[in-house]
């Protein structure tokens, strides 16, 4: 795991695999952590320097330690006198934060995957029966209400029931139906009784054959397209958290999803009673930071109802 | 549980009571109605015996506690809180609403139940449910590995700013507008904090004392808030603690129905939530409960447990008859159903390992119209005596 510290010092946006892409102009800004890697990449003094602007952070937020939740600051819980929103720092010093975070995480992400291959290997060798299935393509539900769900096996299975339905529809509707002279209207009337008794307009019965299949089939692929995307949205919507309704976010209580606080001052009715009064002040409302909206503690910003590490945290401003 | 609160030695030998008290249920009815009378002899007394101290004897001190809470707020005009950005009726409405739906999203049989009251009354049961979710899903959800006990306190701290009128989002709100509108004490919240706590921690209780304490923390605790919600009814006799204690007795039965129903699905996340000598007393084993056999021991056994929880449920009835009129039939609606479950446990021949037990939709509605036929019994002095004693 070679991270280019001496190249980053001709900042070259290098987004190789394991690499930092890194734009600053700043070398080896990363903070890497330290028992990995050789002298050279050790986190750069120069960012050190400036790192007390950053200990303003509730002195907590040390990026070296492995278990960022683990240390005494960050809790995944917020209050409305702690939020630690990292409103002191710069914003040079800010992009390089998000930055390193972001390393980090692609870096721990490696790391699972390769714990992950140890944990295969030694069960494997332990005798431990993996639960999951991880060979072909999982189960997945069909989008098609009340149809099993599908998997490989079961695609061929719906291939071949597909394709016997279209055939038998062709072949019906082709040879069978003309050679018996079906006549299915109601009481085997042929199409032009079934017209006249029904009381519609006789013209519906000169429609042009090709105009009435092509106009029958496309109403059934679009109604079948239809369920289909309304069966999606279902299966989505059970998938996202209750609680915000997908969004990440419930609206603060502060400031009631303003974002700003009126600061209220008693004006004195005393002296000087034909002065206007001034429009309030309003301060930005420290819950929320201003955005009107608070995390949701459910699904943690992801508005996901089981929010995992890979899904993306929703920005408030969005 | 509250340092706060002023032990109270009373040796009567409860601890041995409280051992046995599920082979002889008139033993513990017994124990139970004498306690008033102990609580108020020996009040002052300087603590006699700290370890014979039982959970029932620490859970019934909040009783009195929030007892005394509401008497107090009777006489005195609560003092209305004031609640920045609260005049926002929109905001407190939609809250309100999403409380709803979260409800019935999680747990329909139950939101099914709250429209059976008053409107008023539903929202406020709503935001207390889905304060309770919404703590309870910090430790079982499908984020809970994230969670450390600091959130925890991070979260106790959120629920005493809102009770101060300084709620910290949407939901937050609801419940702060419900506890200003009806006399919500902070403390059975807190105590259900304390149940995540545990069940950090815990997942073996060894006696029935301990399996007690925890029904408390995270089932007796809704018995307490909701009480404020449903209301007593004017003409009742009965003191402000009995119908608390019935209260918490119909959330202890709750829970221990939920236990006894779910012994299986417990076991495969490696908890057990039976009391560890009551099992090794009917010669079980934790693993006799990992097997998931249902053998004669296991029956016996199930048979005295769900003798106990039936008990629970008779002392929780007779509170039911003293609340507001229009609580009643909800309340009944929700006993009489939970009460069910026990029934089919039994009838699954006491397999809750790979059977879930649950009562049909024919049997639910039939028990709405008997639910509201005991909803009309209204409170009767006789009653009150009965309980008093």
């Amino acid at each position: 795991m070679i991270c280019l510290g001496r190249t980053l010092a001709v900042s070259f946006p290098s987004t190789s695999l394991l690499c930092c892409p890194c734009k600053s102009p700043y070398s080896g800004t990363e903070k890497f952590r330290y028992g990995k890697f050789p002298p050279f990449l050790r986190p750069n003094w120069r960012l050190m320097a400036s790192e007390p602007g950053s200990s303003s952070l509730a002195g907590s937020v040390d990026s070296d330690s492995p278990d960022i939740n683990a240390s005494a600051g960050f809790c995944i819980i917020e209050g409305p006198e702690t939020v630690q929103d990292f409103a002191k720092m710069e914003l040079q010093e800010i992009q390089d934060n998000i930055r390193s975070r972001r390393n980090k995480i692609f870096l721990h992400m490696e790391e699972v995957r390769r714990l992950r291959i140890q944990q295969r290997i030694k069960s494997a060798e332990m005798g431990i029966l993996n639960e999951q299935q991880e060979n072909e393509l999982p189960n997945f539900p069909s989008f098609i209400p009340f149809l099993p769900p599908l998997s490989s096996e079961n695609l061929r299975v719906y291939y071949a029931t597909c394709f016997s339905l279209i055939a038998g529809i062709i072949i019906f509707g082709g040879l069978l139906a003309p050679t018996l002279e079906l006549k299915l209207g109601l009481g085997g009337t042929s199409y032009v009784d079934f017209i006249q008794t029904m009381h519609l307009p006789m013209q519906l019965s000169q429609v042009d054959p090709i105009v009435a299949s092509f106009s029958g089939g496309a109403v059934g692929v679009i109604s079948a397209l239809m369920v289909v995307e309304i069966n999606n949205v279902k299966q989505q919507e059970h998938k996202r958290c209750k609680y915000c309704l997908g969004t990440g976010y419930l609206a603060c209580a502060r400031c009631a999803n303003t974002g700003a606080l009126v600061l209220i001052e008693p004006v004195s009715t005393m002296n000087g009673g034909d002065k206007p009064l001034s429009t309030p002040k309003t301060v930005r409302c420290s819950n929320c930071s201003g955005s009107g909206k608070v995390m949701c503690p459910t699904c943690l910003c992801t508005g996901m109802a089981m929010a995992s590490e890979h899904d993306p945290r929703i920005d408030p401003f969005d | 549980m509250p340092g706060a609160l002023l032990y109270v030695g009373c040796p009567k030998g409860n601890v041995a009571a409280s051992v046995f008290g599920f082979e002889d249920g008139k033993l513990r009815k017994r124990r139970r109605g004498r306690l008033p009378a102990c609580r108020i002899s020996v009040v002052s007394s300087a603590v006699a015996n700290p370890a014979a101290r039982t959970s029932e004897e620490r859970v019934y001190e909040v009783v009195l506690k929030q007892a005394a809470l509401v008497r107090e707020q009777k006489k005195t005009k609560k003092k209305t809180v004031d609640m920045e950005g609260m005049s926002n009726w929109d905001l407190l409405n939609e809250a309100y609403g999403r409380c709803g739906d979260v409800c019935a999203e999680y747990a329909k049989t139950f939101y099914l139940g709250t429209l059976l009251m008053t409107p008023e009354r539903r929202r406020a049961v709503w935001a207390i449910y889905v304060w309770c979710r919404r703590t309870d899903e910090l430790v079982d959800g499908p984020n809970a590995s994230h969670i450390t006990p600091k959130a925890l306190d991070r979260w106790e701290q959120r629920l005493s700013d809102l009770f101060e009128g300084s709620p910290y989002d949407m939901y937050d709100a609801a419940l702060a507008h419900t506890v200003s509108k009806y006399p919500v004490d902070i403390q059975p919240f807190k105590d259900m904090i304390e149940g995540m706590r545990l069940d950090l921690r815990k997942s073996r209780y060894q006696n029935f004392d301990e399996l007690y304490l925890y029904c408390y923390y995270v089932a007796g605790t809704v018995g307490l808030m909701s009480v404020p919600v449903m209301g007593i009814a004017p003409e009742s006799k009965a003191t402000t603690e009995t119908v608390y204690n019935a209260a918490l007795a119909l959330g202890i039965a709750n829970q221990l129905t939920n236990i006894l129903r779910d012994v299986g699905e417990d076991a495969r996340r490696g908890r057990v939530y039976l009391p560890q000598d009551e099992l090794a007393l009917a010669g079980l084993s934790d693993e006799d409960i990992f097997r998931g056999q249902v053998t004669d021991k296991w029956r016996s056994f199930m048979k005295e447990q769900i003798k106990r929880a039936r008990m629970f449920f008779d002392e929780a009835e007779k509170g039911v008859a003293e609340l507001n009129a229009a609580s009643r039939w909800p309340v009944w609606a929700s006993l009489l159903l939970y009460k069910q479950i026990l029934d089919s446990i039994e009838a699954n021949d006491y397999n809750n390992f790979t059977k879930r037990a649950y009562v049909g939709k024919a049997k639910k509605l039939l028990t709405l119209p008997i639910a509201y036929g005991r909803a009309l019994m209204v409170p009767t002095s006789k009653a009150a005596d009965q309980m008093r004693s």
